[in-house]
């Protein structure tokens, strides 16, 4: 009887911790956005979701943090593919195995300053550019932050997921017995080239799946990287929602509630469609 | 790997640390020096000393993510037991997901009403309870693959025997789970250490922790101090992966 009470406890802390606070978080934004909660609550309105759904930007918004996301996570993929396909057991023993690791105590709000100092029209390289003769004034700097392109967000992510995935891919890499894999196909007759894209690349790519996308998805949100080093006329969705409910005007709160939960909607979207093929891929297994 | 490239790739490696170590100890930094013009250990002496409040900051972080990865780490142990035993296991682990569909600052701006209704909007317990929301599901993840039928087994046998739940916990399943539970302690801990979004919206900046101190001397233009603060901030994991080597990062990454 005891235990059968435990058990009811421990189940019920665990929605309370997990599922309440969602539920009630995105509850409230969509009441919100409706006009039916909140100090502007006119009565139930669709206008704010067809202002945000008709505004250009806010469409820019979600095409720039896909954008950015995709560059940042292809970027990083390319570069830990090739770093641990070059030199396998490099990541898992010696001295890089230690030190590959430490890139991952570096917080995001950190990189972002990092990056800042760096990339920044007074950062250390346009000051080492200087130096060198090859700009005569710091305005000769490309703006690589704050940018429109979101150079300096991606270079940011590209430094912090490479580690990463290098350090998973390297263990994937021992784990499934990749080398056995490719000694295999070098048997079979396949050259270099096909044993990297017909044979490592595929394995490690599906196998991996779910993390990368899940990276995919926590880019995509960033908050700390756009918010230093982003663009004020190009945003990531992150930061035009906190900055749209931190503004003084009002009115545009139940709009950055909109964007949460239209935000919400297509990752959760993402999400299912990443567990549906999932459970295809097990199914199939 | 050629050892050039090796020591190549170490230099790129702990270039960061060396560049926001650099600055911490510089004072003056014009344009276009590459180096800072002039050296002095008064910024870290800053921390020891008390002043700017940094000395707080660090002890208030400390105490923040020592909080939280306890509270995450105990609770989530003992649910996922529940979660992990129950026939419909998959169904009920799919809720641990719930939190990652929102970033965490959104997820912050979301709740900052009930936050602002049960009166916990800019307060320690605040942003405790809301890092609890992203940790806790984390660790009920981490620890439901711990749980299988041989410790099943092992706690059936404590009760045959005559003990106790209690003792089967103290006596078993914790020493048993000594390694896993160090593990997620210290990621849970560093999840809360890096923390700053969800942070700043919940405590509205009247919890003053190492993140929100680096954001604050950047938006003064402060960058010796923000170099300082980003040091403290990295040196914790820094020293946690000296000791432990790869172990606490390795489990979190590897699949």
């Amino acid at each position: 009887m005891q235990q059968r009470w435990a058990a009811y406890g421990g189940r019920s802390l665990f929605v309370l911790l997990s599922a309440v606070p969602i539920v009630a978080g995105v509850s409230y934004a969509l009441l919100y956005s409706l006009g039916l909660t909140g100090v502007m609550a006119e009565g139930f309105t669709l206008v704010h979701w067809q202002e945000i759904l008709g505004d250009a930007a806010f469409w820019r918004t979600l095409g720039f943090s896909l954008y950015v996301a995709a560059v940042s996570i292809g970027v990083a993929l390319g570069l830990s593919l090739a770093l641990v396909l070059r030199s396998p057991q490099a990541y898992t023993k010696g001295m890089l195995s230690f030190f590959i690791y430490l890139p991952l105590s570096i917080p995001a709000i950190v990189m972002a300053f990092f990056i800042f100092q760096l990339l920044g029209k007074g950062g250390w390289l346009s000051r080492v550019s200087h130096q060198l003769g090859l700009i005569s004034a710091l305005e000769q700097f490309p703006d690589w932050v704050n940018d429109n392109y979101g150079i300096g967000i991606i270079v940011a992510h590209v430094i912090m997921a490479t580690p990463f995935f290098t350090i998973f891919f390297a263990n994937l890499y021992q784990n499934e017995r990749l080398g056995e894999y490719l000694h295999l196909a070098a048997t079979l007759g396949a050259n270099g080239r096909q044993r990297i894209f017909r044979v490592a690349v595929p394995v490690l790519l599906r196998r991996g799946l779910a993390t990368v996308f899940l990276y995919f998805m926590f880019v995509m949100g960033s908050y700390e990287i756009p918010l230093l080093v982003g663009s004020q006329s190009v945003q990531m969705v992150s930061v035009r929602t906190i900055q749209r409910l931190q503004r003084y005007n009002l009115g545009d709160i139940p709009e950055a509630y909109a964007i949460s939960v239209a935000y919400t909607v297509l990752v959760a979207v993402l999400l299912g469609g990443l567990l549906w093929y999932n459970r295809k891929q097990m199914g199939r297994a | 790997m050629s050892r050039f490239t090796k020591i190549a790739l170490i230099g790129l490696i702990l270039f960061p640390f060396a560049f926001l170590l650099m600055l911490s100890v510089g004072r003056q930094w014009p344009y276009p020096a590459v180096f800072p013009e002039q050296w002095a250990l008064s910024n870290w002496q800053l921390v020891l000393g008390g002043s700017e409040g940094l000395g707080n900051s660090v002890l208030l972080s400390v105490l923040l993510s020592l909080s939280v990865a306890t509270l995450s780490t105990g609770l989530s142990f003992w649910v996922s037991r529940h979660i992990a035993y129950h026939p419909k296991r998959e169904a009920w682990l799919s809720l641990a997901y719930f939190p990652y569909v929102f970033a965490p600052v959104i997820l912050a701006a979301c709740l900052q009403f009930f936050f602002i209704v049960a009166g916990l909007y800019g307060t320690f317990g605040g942003v405790l309870l809301a890092q609890l929301f992203i940790t806790f599901p984390y660790g009920v993840i981490f620890f439901s693959s711990f749980w299988n039928e041989r410790l099943r087994s092992m706690e059936e046998l404590v009760k045959t025997l005559g003990g106790s739940t209690l003792q089967a916990y103290a006596k078993v399943l914790v020493p048993v789970a000594k390694g896993a539970l160090m593990t997620c302690f210290f990621q849970l801990f560093l999840i809360s250490w890096f923390e700053y979004g969800l942070t700043n919206l919940i405590g509205v900046g009247k919890v003053p922790t190492l993140t929100l101190r680096v954001f604050q001397y950047v938006n003064e233009a402060n960058i010796f101090l923000a170099a300082l603060a980003s040091c403290l901030l990295i040196l914790p994991p820094v020293a946690l992966l000296w000791l432990n080597r790869a172990v606490v990062f390795r489990e979190r990454i590897v699949p």
